[in-house]
């Protein structure tokens, strides 16, 4: 091919991998805005142009391309599937098997395309385009992944009638430029590699998929385009294209998914359940059992198949667009692991019961009072707002925003966080389908229990305590704080209580100080032994925690706290709730499942705007703090590592020096492994032991800066070595005769014994050390 | 083992080395202390290749053509090119022989076996290409006959690149058919003084003529450096080097297929005179400077660092 043309196909070449790209992008995701799906494909394509740059073109674009193409290729390819377990871990995001193929495809195009110097490149960059294409059309029918077609069709048109201008060309130049597309004399050989490699590829997976286990099975027919990704076991396999008609509706698929895979089309309102009733008769339920439901439109309502709905799981989000899995499921596959699940940052506390005090008769606690309903207010957007914090002090930080998923709640409650201003779910858009079960405990409105697959968008305040003014801590007998029960406490314990808080409090100012004085002393000071149990005849067990045990279960230390902080004359509470704990964690969905095994009371104060900080008193348990900036995270990050690089000094000082002395060293160490593995196996023919001999030399010679140069010939470069060298080797001598006759000889016998030339080749590769190599003055 | 070691690689020499040797000693008596100029003319005429000597006047260009054609032996001519020289001048003409009543051809000094043409850019074009046949098929056609030359003719043409006044440069076709372009250079100053004191006495001014080759052995050692290997590597590295030259930006004629098969036979008689039965990318790069010099279209001055690059550019096969 003539340059100059060859340098037009290729930025044709370019042209349409950037396009393929571009609609790949667009299809992977086509719930996202285009312009962000281009500029990523924008991102890659000038990726792979500033490697192009760094990339050779050959003198002759239709020989072989060099053989680091095939490891870059094959790394390119395999990039998605190593970054995307960190994605997941990392950022809690991640694509199904297909996309990281279809990703993988995208870089071996881009690659090739960049490596286009060379025809075969260029071709199968072409193919790649191709199908990245093909497969963004059947994706989906987005109007940019139409308009992309179609310049992709106009694009391929074009690099096929310059591939062919190209073949006349050929032809038709002037006769001491023909010979530019002369044939080569040198026979070409059949890539007997790579053919044995794809054989073993293709054949292992085929033996996979029909011998091995059925899930590695499985996993090969994730890797196939198109197929979604269906596994059982991938948290973000979507479904195959094709297998459901049906789109969430809304501006926000994720959050809306489970609410119309329910059967929760009855309502007050008529409904098409009401027009079906009127036809057919009501349902067969009971009306003491029926729950009042959203209304969904005609479009929304769908017929459900029969199966069961995999919706309890996280991540789940897509059943209403798509069929589940086909094949055999294992009953518990379906199975809800928690109560809900949460999505969004931990510890978390969410409330069940809140309690303002204690009856000493009825030798219970008495739940604080509930708050009136109507303090909830749509906002729109199905958005609720909290009523009575619509004056929220500036004291805050940033909001923080959570998704519960309801898995498998035994209750009607709604799962919110502490300190909640407004919550979501989606469709549901009347604030009466909402009611208080308790004060900061939401609940749905006339229903026995919450949904499985519910979710729960939520936002709530985040504070950092230690910032706070004096002012945000109320008083207990201040106006607003109307409940008594959240300051008194019994009089046969006061005196001792009293004496407690305010030898733990000291002398510090009221605020915060106070408040973490005494809780700083619950969690240093005290155990936390949740199987401990209170001795029945004591008459005051938080007494018998405070002084005498000095440990037990959290409830007792929420009590303590509470009534400590009481003793202070701040307003305080009891809650009993589900503590998301960070360390349930589960990386592979990014959510945390809360169990009935996370049941934790803690401590809550009332704040001057009548919202309630949590107070975590229990040692083991933390309350979630705002989203810091990056600096401090760095800070805080570089604090701790601080800390424990001095705990750990002298493993750290063994470590590093270990580490300077193997980099020291490296070389000498590599170099030893190679001439190990020489002698181990030199190789079957005297040519391949000595070009093996040679190319350690060569690596010698490069770390002691005597690299040979491109145009040297190994004998040339070996041969200027001598000369520099101070005293004569006859062995070099004989190997560097023996490296002319094993590169460029014809193969006959040569003028030695051919077993001599691993003696030779040992001889020199034990003379010629690194260390002698690095003797020799640098050329 | 190291003793018989060391006895079989030297065994691996070729055949034809006394030859060599006697021809070597004859041009370096010749030509005093230019033992790499008389290598490569050596090498020039074992690849059946003719030689085009470029240099100032008086540094022995000449001279050193007389002695390859006394040391060749067989029979030697040599042209004075002047602007009046016609072609029938080299390639001979047919008179008519009144006794016999026809035509005879008297041939011109194209059919000896070693022809001198003494500053060739002197003569006219249409003169200069009355070599083209001659040097490319070894054959002259004259009279529409057409008339085979000896296989080992060798032409050795000299120019005077300085003097511009009344040349013609050659023509481009003609260079081709040159297999080298070399320049004697002056000698060391050691050299000049033994020069000196060999002409002290010498009333000729002459060296001895005396054949080093026999009949028919330059034509053998032709055949035996046609039989040196060359290895796909090594072809493709000539290949390749090929085509750089024709897309370098600095050139604007490439190599000629005609030109690569010249640079492998020059690189296999490079080869055989350092003894071995192979060609290896060294001996194509040694030989790279007198081939590619006469032959791409190059500014004179821009020749060594072009061929330096085009060297440098294209990766050796190891």
């Amino acid at each position: 091919m003539a340059p100059e043309m060859s340098r037009l196909v290729r930025r044709v070449t370019f042209v349409l991998l950037a396009l393929s790209a571009a609609a790949v992008e667009v299809a992977a995701i086509d719930t996202r805005a285009v312009a962000a799906s281009l500029g990523l494909a924008a991102g890659w394509v000038t990726l792979a142009l500033v490697v192009n740059l760094f990339v050779p073109v050959p003198a002759d674009s239709h020989r072989n391309p060099p053989k680091w193409v095939f490891p870059l290729t094959l790394g390119l390819a395999a990039a998605p599937f190593a970054v995307e377990p960190l994605r997941r871990s990392w950022t809690g995001d991640g694509d199904p098997l297909e996309l990281q193929m279809v990703f993988g495809l995208r870089n071996v195009g881009l690659g090739l395309a960049a490596c286009g110097g060379w025809f075969a490149c260029l071709r199968l960059a072409c193919v790649v385009s191709l199908f990245l294409t093909l497969f963004a059309a059947v994706m989906t029918g987005h109007p940019a992944v139409m308009v992309i077609l179609g310049l992709y069709t106009a694009t391929g048109s074009i690099w096929l009638m310059l591939v062919y201008w190209t073949g006349l060309r050929a032809v038709c130049v002037a006769p001491e430029r023909a010979v530019a597309v002369e044939e080569l004399p040198e026979r070409q050989r059949l890539p007997w590699v790579g053919l044995l490699l794809l054989l073993f590829a293709v054949g292992g997976g085929l033996a996979l998929a029909l011998v091995g286990p059925k899930r590695a099975a499985l996993a090969l027919v994730e890797l196939i385009p198109t197929s979604g990704g269906t596994g059982e076991t991938d948290p973000f396999a979507r479904y195959g294209v094709g297998d459901g008609p049906e789109e969430t509706p809304g501006d926000d698929a994720k959050a809306a998914g489970m609410v119309e895979t329910e059967k929760m089309i009855e309502d007050t309102d008529r409904s098409l359940v009401d027009v079906v009733s009127d036809t057919y008769g009501p349902p067969h339920k009971p009306p003491a059992d029926q729950e009042r439901m959203v209304a969904g439109g005609f479009a929304e309502v769908i017929q459900s198949d029969g199966k069961p709905p995999d919706n309890r799981r996280p991540n789940r989000d897509f059943d209403t667009s798509r069929t589940g899995p086909k094949g055999d499921k294992k009953p518990d596959s379906r199975a809800a692991r928690g109560l809900f699940e949460v999505d969004g940052r931990t510890p978390l506390h969410v409330r069940l019961v809140a309690y303002g005090g204690y009856d000493a008769i009825g030798k219970r606690l008495i739940e604080a009072r509930k708050p009136s309903s109507r303090s909830i207010e749509a906002e729109g957007g199905d958005w609720m707002r909290l009523g009575q914090f619509k004056s929220s002090a500036n004291w805050y930080r940033e909001d923080e925003r959570h998704r519960l998923k309801a898995a498998d709640m035994a209750d009607n409650l709604v799962p919110t966080p502490a300190m909640l201003t407004r919550f979501r779910i989606n469709k549901v858009d009347k604030p009466d389908y909402y009611e208080w079960d308790h004060d900061g405990v939401l609940a749905l409105a006339g229903r026995k229990r919450t949904p499985p697959g519910v979710i729960v968008t939520t936002d709530c305040h985040t504070l950092d305590p230690a910032r706070l003014p004096d002012a945000a801590f109320v008083r207990a007998g201040a106006a607003g704080v109307t409940a008594p029960d959240l300051c008194e406490m019994q009089d046969a314990i006061r005196p001792e209580i009293d004496r407690l808080a305010r030898e733990w409090a000291g002398d510090r100012d009221r605020g915060w100080q106070q408040i973490e004085a005494v809780v700083t002393k619950l969690r240093t000071g005290y155990t936390f032994d949740p199987t401990a149990a209170t001795p029945p005849d004591h008459p005051a067990p938080v007494l018998w925690f405070l002084t005498e045990s000095r440990g037990g279960p959290d409830y007792l230390f929420a009590t303590a706290a509470a009534l400590l902080l009481r003793s202070l004359d701040y307003p305080t509470r009891v809650c009993l709730g589900y503590y998301a704990a960070p360390d349930a964690y589960d990386q592979q969905t990014a959510h945390t499942p809360v169990r009935t095994t996370d049941l934790h009371t803690w401590a809550e104060v009332r704040l001057q705007d009548g919202h309630w900080m949590v107070v975590e008193p229990t040692p083991g348990y933390a309350v979630l703090g705002p989203k810091l900036p990056l600096s401090e995270r760095i800070l805080q990050a570089l604090v701790a590592v601080a800390a424990w690089a001095g705990r750990h000094a002298i493993e750290l000082f063994v470590t590093v020096a270990a580490l300077v002395v193997a980099w020291g060293r490296r070389r000498a160490v590599l170099d030893a492994a190679a001439v190990g593995v020489w002698r181990l196996w030199p190789g079957k023919t005297w040519r391949e032991q000595v070009r093996r001999a040679v190319r350690l030399l060569e690596r010698r010679g490069r770390w002691a800066g005597r690299p040979r140069g491109p145009r040297q010939t190994a004998c040339s470069w070996l041969r200027g070595v001598r000369s520099d060298a101070s005293e004569h080797d006859p062995d070099l001598d004989r190997l560097i005769r023996m490296s002319e006759w094993a590169a460029y000889a014809p193969e006959v016998s040569p003028p030695w014994d051919e077993a001599d030339a691993v003696v030779v080749c040992r001889r020199v590769l034990e003379g010629w050390t690194l260390w002698r190599w690095q003797q020799l003055s640098p050329s | 083992m190291v003793e018989t070691m060391e006895c079989k690689m030297s065994a691996g020499a070729v055949p034809g080395t006394g030859q060599i040797d006697r021809l070597r000693a004859a041009l370096n008596r010749a030509l005093r202390g230019k033992g790499r100029v008389v290598e490569q003319v050596i090498a020039c005429l074992l690849a059946r290749g003719h030689l085009l000597l470029e240099d100032l006047p008086g540094l022995g260009k000449t001279t050193l053509a007389k002695a390859v054609a006394g040391a060749v032996g067989g029979t030697f001519a040599r042209v004075q090119c002047t602007p009046d020289l016609l072609p029938g001048d080299i390639t001979g003409f047919s008179i008519f022989n009144q006794k016999t009543r026809e035509f005879e051809f008297q041939p011109g000094p194209v059919f000896a076996d070693v022809l001198l043409a003494d500053e060739i850019n002197r003569t006219t074009p249409r003169t200069q290409s009355a070599l083209l046949e001659a040097m490319a098929e070894r054959q002259a056609t004259v009279d529409n006959v057409r008339r085979t030359l000896a296989p080992t003719f060798f032409v050795i043409a000299t120019q005077n690149p300085v003097e511009h006044h009344g040349t013609y440069p050659l023509p481009e076709a003609q260079l081709d058919r040159f297999a080298m372009k070399l320049s004697v250079g002056y000698p060391d100053r050691g050299d000049e003084l033994d020069l000196l004191a060999a002409a002290i006495g010498d009333v000729t001014g002459e060296p001895g003529s005396d054949p080093s080759l026999t009949e028919g052995e330059l034509a053998a050692l032709q055949a035996q450096v046609a039989r040196v290997a060359v290895q796909p590597n090594v072809r493709a590295y000539l290949v390749d080097l090929g085509r750089a030259t024709r897309s370098h930006p600095k050139v604007t004629l490439g190599l000629s297929p005609r030109g690569l098969l010249i640079w492998q036979r020059v690189a296999q008689a490079w080869a055989f005179l350092k003894d071995r039965p192979f060609v290896t990318p060294d001996d194509v790069q040694d030989v790279a400077a007198p081939v590619l010099g006469v032959r791409l279209g190059l500014a004179p001055d821009a020749a060594g660092g072009v061929i330096h690059h085009l060297l440098e550019a294209v990766s050796v096969p190891v």
